[in-house]
């Protein structure tokens, strides 16, 4: 496989047969939480997107070029989660200068993304498949992308269902966890497609 | 075995103090805008410190914006011309109609000042002043409202109408490290300018509430600002149907009461509804009125009487109570004054009743 | 005070239960509950880390600048998670490569921040740490119930003890994850229901 198939193979299962959410249970909260309408769960997915494809570069690097050499790699969960949240709060100061409408439909949701166990999932697995710089890059857009795929898929759904009537005690995370059931379902037909794990 | 201690907590601390100065730079360089000049009505010449938003700078300058939820931008008040400002946010835009974002109105709680900017605001917006006042009587109406009197101390009297309201401000306190402002109807009429009347109701966690029922005491000294609003008598024959529940009644009471000493004589219902007998109060005073203002009529009515309350009046929800009384709603004017919930049950029933919608008035602090 | 600790640390249980009441803390929910042992390893490491970190917080309380608020609660919380992380490691390295990340993951519970924010910051410690405990209890049973029903329907086995005959035919769909999210839609389908219908609903606006 030539190292372009390669990656784009990981992409793909980083999307679908590997869904951060739906196969890894990832980022639940907020896609249970904030998923009723495709508007804002459309800047929230973006919002993962942008700080999961960074950040799990940055912490593959912080992990392989500082901690390894060092004998620190016990501390790779705080170094990342700290790199998170700088992170996050960098991105929400420059997006607040460039666009005031970019801000409002995106950046508010940013200080919610450094707690998102999906974020930091993505470099936990990251070290515990031994990716390369590489196959970081391709999974680390690849799950944000499978992210927002998600809970967009999941908004239209239960937008689709609001006016309907259901079962008190189903309303809300109820039925949202069913939906995400039979989406997990038909996400695991995606499967022929696998990434080295 | 301490080098590896020493280590660990010397890259971890290293780290952390390089991501902290990076963010401290970057808000450092991106958040800072510099002195910013509004020009307001092209004559008004204000610099201020740039990057916060509009309503609070302008507050700080003396300038009053009408706002009931002080900023989050969940009331439409604080509505604002600005010329150069940029296109209207999408928190905005449920509250703009559409000839307003043409003509550049925008939110002033939504308005992040980036540069100079051109502004045009109303001129009755100049007179909108702060007020110190003293506390002189906080009396308990019901269980969970209390009316708050208060003297006027600096500027000693107050002009406005019948039916506004103010801007309180809640100091720095158990509940905020900031102060804050809560809008609230004047309940006491017009012609007394040196003193006015709030109805406050409890709300648990309620910043405003929660300060006035557990904290404040007579004697105090207060902070408000205004008057504001547009939630008036209209002049004119019409009758009036007026629907209430709770400190709804505040500037209700106002008006009526301002009504009656000024003679004015128009057919008039007051539909005010409570829960239980123990939420009713004023009722002795506004069926007073009734002699006072000739076609003025109050009627009462409970939603949940208890069997102890041995209530006789009317009973169910309020909007439906006012619904069996007005059959036919379209020659009159309507005053609404609550919750959403209720404003919005008031303006279905009215409308189905022959009401055009401009004739509804509502006074709705969400 | 007595009441109030009761009180507390029964609503934690029932109506404020973080699982199914609160909707929280739902990642770890389905991602360890095929397994009744690793569940009842990762309910030890939210209860633990939700005492200790609600303790700190706080303790800490009036001494955390409102700005690094959120920083400093992700600190205190990933220093008890990776206490807990390396101690598992060292006395069970076979669970601890099952549960595999999600044990980090504890960190972003957001059961840990979302109680140290409503609650730790605003209550004296020894509350505060009843509130941890308590909730990380309420989290533990939810997550055991399912994980009862996931493991003996999904494998037949329990606590790796085999339950059902051999002629059972496992159902897989359990062990996997859409399963996870059925037993957990029903559940909170049962308790929210359960729950929701005992006290009158405060309905008529006044």
């Amino acid at each position: 496989m030539n190292p372009f198939t390669a990656w784009f193979a990981l992409f793909f299962a980083a999307v679908f047969t590997q869904n951060i959410l739906l196969t890894n249970y990832l980022g639940m909260c907020p896609f249970l939480g904030a998923s009723r309408e495709i508007k804002t769960s459309f800047g929230l997915g973006a919002a993962v997107v942008f700080v999961m494809t960074f950040t799990t570069p940055l912490n593959w690097i912080l992990y392989h070029r500082l901690l390894i050499p060092l004998g620190l790699e016990y501390l790779g969960l705080i170094v990342f989660i700290c790199l998170i949240a700088a992170f996050t709060q960098l991105i929400e100061l420059v997006i607040e200068r460039v666009s005031d409408a970019l801000y409002a439909s995106l950046g508010i949701f940013l200080p919610l993304i450094t707690v998102n166990c999906a974020i930091l999932g993505a470099s936990l697995f990251m070290v515990a498949r031994s990716y390369t710089f590489l196959q970081t890059t391709a999974y680390g857009f690849g799950g944000g992308l499978g992210w927002m795929l998600a809970i967009l898929a999941m908004a239209g759904i239960r937008q689709r269902i609001a006016k309907n009537r259901l079962p008190r005690g189903l309303e809300g995370a109820g039925i949202a966890l069913i939906i995400a059931g039979l989406m997990a379902m038909a996400f695991t037909g995606f499967t022929g497609i696998t990434a080295p794990s | 075995m301490l080098n590896e201690f020493l280590l660990g907590v010397g890259v971890v601390t290293g780290l952390n103090a390089f991501l902290a100065l990076l963010l401290v730079l970057a808000e450092r360089t991106l958040s800072h805008y510099g002195p910013c000049t509004l020009t307001i009505n092209d004559e008004k010449k204000l610099v201020v410190p740039g990057g916060q938003d509009l309503l609070s700078t302008l507050k700080r300058e003396g300038l009053f914006i009408p706002s009931a939820c002080g900023g989050r931008g969940s009331c439409g008040l604080c509505k604002v011309t600005v010329l150069d400002g940029g296109d209207p946010l999408a928190t905005e835009i449920p509250w703009l109609k559409p000839e307003e974002i043409a003509r550049h109105v925008r939110l002033a709680c939504q308005v992040r000042i980036k540069h100079d900017l051109r502004l045009q605001l109303p001129r009755e917006w100049f007179a909108i002043r702060q007020f110190q006042a003293t506390v002189v009587s906080i009396r308990d109406l019901t269980h969970d409202i209390k009316e708050l009197r208060l003297r006027l101390v600096d500027p000693p009297e107050i002009e406005f109408q019948a039916g506004q309201f103010i801007q309180l401000e809640v100091p720095p306190y158990e509940l905020t490290d900031e102060p804050v402002y809560r809008a609230y109807s004047i309940s006491s009429p017009p012609s007394n300018r040196r003193e006015i009347e709030l109805e406050i109701r409890y709300v648990p966690n309620g910043l405003c509430t929660t300060w006035v029922h557990r904290h404040l005491n007579v004697g105090d000294p207060v902070t408000f600002n205004g008057p504001y609003g547009q939630f008036v008598l209209r002049p004119g024959n019409r009758p009036i149907i007026a629907i209430a529940g709770g400190s709804g009644m505040a500037p209700l009471k106002a008006i009526f009461l301002d009504m009656a000493e000024k003679g004015i004589a128009r057919s008039a219902r007051y539909f005010f509804g409570a829960r239980s007998r123990r939420d009713l109060f004023l009722v002795e005073e506004m069926k007073a009125l009734e002699t006072r203002i000739p076609g003025f009529q109050f009627i009462p009515a409970l939603s949940n009487p208890l069997p102890e309350d041995r209530w006789e009046g009317e009973t169910g929800l309020i909007t439906e109570v006012a619904a069996r009384h007005v059959p036919d709603a379209s020659g009159a004017e309507a005053y609404l004054c609550g919750s959403s919930f209720l404003i919005k049950a008031a303006i279905a029933m009215l409308t189905e009743r022959g009401m055009p919608r401009e004739r509804i008035y509502f006074d709705d602090f969400g | 005070m007595k009441t109030a600790a009761r009180r507390l640390f029964l609503e934690n249980l029932g109506a404020n239960n973080p699982v199914f009441a609160q909707v929280l803390g739902i990642c770890s929910t389905l991602a360890v509950t095929n397994r009744v042992r690793n569940t009842v390893v990762m309910s030890l490491g939210v209860i633990f880390t939700l005492t200790a970190a609600n303790l700190i917080v706080s303790l800490l309380r009036r001494h955390i600048p409102a700005r690094v608020r959120m920083m400093s609660e992700v600190l205190i919380i990933a220093t008890f998670v990776l206490l807990f992380d390396i101690l598992l490691r060292a006395f069970s390295p076979e669970i601890s490569r099952q549960l595999g990340p999600y044990v980090g993951l504890i960190i972003t519970n957001c059961i840990i921040m979302g109680r140290a924010e409503a609650f730790a910051l605003s209550h004296p410690p020894g509350l505060s740490a009843l509130d941890g405990l308590s909730s990380g209890l309420g989290y533990a049973y939810v997550l055991l119930l399912i994980a009862t029903i996931r493991e003996i329907l999904g494998a037949g086995t329990f606590l790796e003890m085999r339950v059902l005959g051999e002629g059972w035919m496992p159902w897989t769909l359990l062990a996997m994850a859409p399963g996870a999210f059925f037993v957990l839609a029903l559940l909170v389908w049962i308790l929210k229901g359960w729950v929701l219908a005992r006290p009158a609903a405060e309905g008529s606006p006044s």
